[in-house]
């Protein structure tokens, strides 16, 4: 079952007389039970498609079906299963986190409120800062609070825009763990937003890349790395590497960099061979202490799709 | 539209209005002012010529405040969302316009009834005025056409700031009080200059308060019933304006902007 269709979205704005494109025909679908990330530079249309979905914004064209429905015309099941979070929109900063996360429970018809609030204050630890309100909250806090309500109606499925900006690392990586946990018992499907790429390649089962408002590929982390041949070589040597720097450029290889005995190059491992390389460094007299072969992050991939659009 | 959706939002307006002191101050602080300023005033001119325009005044300042406090309560409540930003969590919730909106009218209505009911003991009090003794007929139409013209108002002003922002949010203050001289609550329409008297003749506020003079001094040109029917186009087109902002709205994707 798909928890998300999209097909054929467009999305444009007018601004001083110029049409900008913000999602231009974009198709994906989301299983349930699946997190999936959607990656790109600013401005790339993640937001966009993310708040169409979220019923904030409408489509030029396109059609979109939410946990099996038109959420237009089933407003009422689509939006009872499904909820959004993001860090740039914090909750009502006159009331306190627990008013505020009150409100939205009885927005969502929550039963047990009181007891559903108390355990998502003590998940995110802000059992202690329940009755303060959000604006006098530090920004992780607030960031924090707008997850608690984004969890406040167990929903089918989740749409998180961002949600860990500003928090600090161990509340970041507790927060990962929160999102993976919730979504192993209740099998939720997520749609999730991120600079971060670590953790996109930590909770994603699969990656939609976005570019320029149109979506260049969706594959597996896994995958994704496979498409990036280049791999960088880090070598420690036993002296200065100034002379291996010529040797390598001669060679055809890319020098990343290079300081006193260090030396980091990129290789294609589609047509270059790492062991026939150093096979033939060390034969030309290198002192070789150490080797380390760095395969491609998701930044990498990042990087590449970045490079590719220059 | 769901009950439980609305109470939630009525909780919301509740906790705004007791963690915010500005919000509870409006409900009373400005309508006894008003109350007290031409309290003084009507004895002062009583004084000085023998003649009364006590009633008159106090009559206007206490029905003046259901335009008031229902007209501006939609707005200021709508940009307390957008000066949060939290109409991005509110419109992705399963809460419809109508019963955002709603809650709003609800609210609205108890803050109004609560300033009325205290600023008629204090009419009572101190200047021995009894707004109950005006025709209960009379009273329940002028409220009720009061109210219903003020929420016209207040969706004038919501669909503008759905579709141009907080920048324009200076109207949620202003609409009322540019409305006001024309509606003659403190003077009768003849008093008006004739460029301005056609202006008063459309809004229905002013044959409310033409009526208030006809029943307290005998004369007056009010016309309630069209004042009710002016009342009721303001409000449909209003209301069809409100609707087309908040699709417009969500074309533009003024609930998700970050500034």
């Amino acid at each position: 079952m798909k928890d998300i269709v999209v097909k054929g979205l467009c999305k444009s704005f007018k601004s001083r007389g110029k049409t900008i494109t913000a999602v231009d025909d974009v198709s994906f679908y989301v299983t349930k039970g699946e997190i999936f990330g959607f990656l790109g530079a600013n401005g790339a249309g993640k937001s966009t498609t993310i708040n169409i979905l979220a019923g904030l914004l409408t489509q030029d064209k396109g059609t979109v079906k939410l946990c099996g429905k038109d959420p237009y015309k089933d407003w009422e099941y689509v939006k009872n299963r499904m909820n959004v979070s993001t860090a740039y929109f914090p909750l009502s900063d006159v009331l306190t986190v627990r008013q505020n996360l009150r409100v939205y429970a009885k927005i969502y018809g929550v039963k047990d409120v009181e007891a559903k609030i108390n355990q998502l204050l003590e998940d995110f630890e802000l059992t202690a800062l329940g009755d303060k309100r959000v604006n006098r909250l530090s920004s992780g806090e607030r960031t924090r609070t707008a997850l608690c309500k984004g969890f406040i109606n167990d929903p089918q499925l989740l749409l998180l825009d961002e949600c860990t900006v500003g928090l600090d690392p161990d509340i970041a990586e507790k927060t990962r763990r929160l999102i993976k946990e919730y979504q192993k018992r209740t099998n939720c499907t997520i749609l999730f937003t991120s600079h971060y790429m670590h953790e996109v390649e930590e909770l994603c089962d699969r990656v939609a890349f976005m570019e320029e408002g149109k979506i260049v590929t969706i594959a597996t982390v896994d995958e994704l790395k496979k498409r990036v041949t280049k791999h960088k070589v880090e070598l420690t040597l036993a002296e200065n590497g100034d002379d291996l720097k010529d040797l390598l450029k001669e060679e055809g290889l890319t020098v990343l960099a290079g300081r006193d005995n260090t030396l980091i190059f990129e290789v294609d491992v589609a047509s270059d061979d790492v062991n026939t390389i150093v096979q033939q460094l060390v034969k030309q007299g290198l002192n070789l202490k150490d080797i380390h072969i760095k395969k491609p992050t998701l930044d990498d991939i990042f990087i590449h799709f970045a490079r590719r659009k220059k | 539209m769901k009950f439980y959706r609305i109470t939630a939002l009525l909780l919301k307006y509740y906790y705004i209005s007791i963690n915010r002191v500005d919000r509870l101050f409006d409900i009373l602080y400005w309508p006894i002012l008003d109350v007290l300023l031409w309290g003084f005033t009507s004895a002062f001119i009583k004084d000085i010529s023998e003649v009364n325009i006590l009633s008159m005044a106090l009559g206007g300042v206490i029905l003046w405040l259901f335009v008031w406090r229902s007209g501006q309560d939609i707005a200021v409540f709508i940009l307390e969302d957008f000066w949060s930003r939290n109409l991005y969590h509110l419109f992705s919730s399963p809460v419809r316009l109508t019963e955002h909106i709603l809650s709003i009218l609800i609210w609205g209505v108890i803050r109004a009834t609560v300033s009325f009911i205290f600023l008629s003991l204090l009419a009572y009090g101190l200047y021995a005025f009894n707004i109950l003794t005006l025709p209960i007929l009379f009273m329940a139409s002028a409220i009720a056409i009061l109210l219903l013209f003020g929420w016209a108002m207040g969706f004038f002003i919501t669909g503008c700031i759905f579709r141009y922002g907080q920048r324009i949010q200076v109207l949620a203050w202003s609409v009322v009080w540019v409305i006001q001289p024309f509606s003659c609550v403190f003077y009768p329409l003849s008093a008006l200059p004739a460029w301005a008297q056609p202006i008063a003749k459309i809004l229905p506020t002013t044959h409310v308060f033409e009526t208030l003079r006809s029943i307290l001094f005998g004369y007056g040109e009010g016309n309630l019933l069209y004042a009710l029917v002016a009342t009721l186009v303001f409000m449909a087109v209003t209301s069809l304006f409100l609707l087309q902002s908040f699709k417009h709205a969500k074309r533009s994707g003024m609930f998700a902007r970050h500034d």
